[in-house]
């Protein structure tokens, strides 16, 4: 039986590389059917608000990625609500429709669901 | 299920200490390494958060870290060196480096 | 650990690494794998990403009175036979190239060489799959 992995995206979408490689770990993962799953925390909860323009820094539009990970067989998406709140965000305004949004309580009980996880 | 986090950015400039013991389960282990060792400053807020956790908290420490900066580990945390690392990484489920 | 379950004394170690070799990261990270051989466990693969592919870099010099990591990393790979992959799209987004990379987008410098392979991302999921542990290293 194929590990599962929790991938936690914690970089925000214009602060380098980090937000858009850990997706593609995320995506790897998909293309090659293993149980993935992504929570977004702390900044990595920036990369979920709509209405971003990342042609005005001239960077490629991670939103296409995200849209994507339905498409790869990765369902398990999540967003740690105490990131979401701190940011002023919406949670029911996230740029992806089946994120879930988890209290802090829950990320514990979350990470002990998957074999193996990298915090990046 | 337990997982050991490893830590490795100092709690004073950077927000994955607070992170991490937000989401830190009642199984699970933290081990200090590289700057994240500044925790163990005495009369910081970093200090009180760790010690606040009681013994609920099993606390590590990689020894050529704290060595290096001249801080001393209290006597409810542990120091490890390398082969105590492995060992650790094998005795908890998994571990999570904050990266 | 279920109950009456033997401990497994030795492990599988997926060991990746996100830092460049002035990282003490990247130090910690071979320490930790020294480590995990001399206790007989197993390095199933050494997977580099992000800026962990400069820790694979050919062209990193280091003044004499100081630790040559990237050469430290190329030996214990080497003499342990490990399997050291660095990903590939890390390493062409921050000009790591061996040299089919160089011949293919034409740039001056080859700046990785054996033991290092360039591959994707599939590799550390191979990896990961294959071993107990999964262990990161990044960050400072």
């Amino acid at each position: 039986m194929a590990q599962s992995l929790l991938i936690i995206s914690r970089q925000a979408p214009w602060s380098g590389p980090g937000a858009r490689e850990a997706l593609d770990i995320v995506l790897a993962g998909g293309a090659f059917d293993l149980p993935i799953g992504l929570l977004f925390l702390d900044d990595g909860v920036f990369q979920l608000v709509p209405g971003q323009k990342a042609a005005a820094v001239q960077q490629k539009d991670l939103s296409a990625n995200l849209q994507a990970l339905s498409l790869f067989g990765v369902e398990q998406l999540f967003a740690c609500g105490a990131s979401v709140a701190e940011r002023g965000l919406d949670p029911a305004a996230l740029n992806l429709d089946e994120v879930q949004v988890l209290a802090p309580a829950e990320l514990g009980a979350l990470i002990d669901r998957f074999d193996q996880v990298i915090t990046l | 299920m337990s997982t050991l986090h490893v830590l490795s950015h100092s709690p004073f400039t950077d927000s994955r200490l607070t992170s991490c013991l937000r989401l830190l389960g009642a199984q699970d282990a933290i081990l200090l390494c590289g700057d994240a060792v500044y925790a163990l400053q005495p009369g910081s807020a970093p200090l009180a958060a760790l010690q606040a956790r009681g013994e609920a908290l099993a606390l590590y420490v990689l020894a050529e870290d704290h060595q290096a900066r001249g801080l001393d580990v209290p006597a409810w945390a542990t120091s490890v060196d390398y082969p105590a690392f492995v060992a650790l990484s094998i005795q908890y489920d998994k571990v999570n480096s904050w990266l | 650990m279920a109950p009456g379950l033997q401990t497994e004394f030795f492990m599988k170690f997926a060991i990746a690494l996100f830092s460049a070799a002035h990282a003490p990261s990247s130090r910690r990270a071979l320490a930790f794998a020294q480590a995990a051989l001399a206790g007989g466990h197993e390095i199933v693969r050494l997977f580099f990403y992000q800026d962990g592919v400069h820790s694979a870099s050919d062209n990193i010099v280091t003044p004499q009175d100081e630790l040559d990591l990237p050469a430290q990393w190329r030996t214990f790979v080497s003499e342990h036979q490990l399997d050291g992959v660095v990903c590939i799209a890390a390493a062409l987004r921050r000009g790591v190239l061996n040299q089919e990379e160089a011949a293919r987008y034409q740039r001056p410098a080859v700046n990785l060489s054996a033991p290092w392979e360039l591959s994707g991302l599939g590799q550390l999921h191979d990896a990961v799959q294959a071993a107990d542990r999964l262990i990161c290293f990044g960050g400072p």
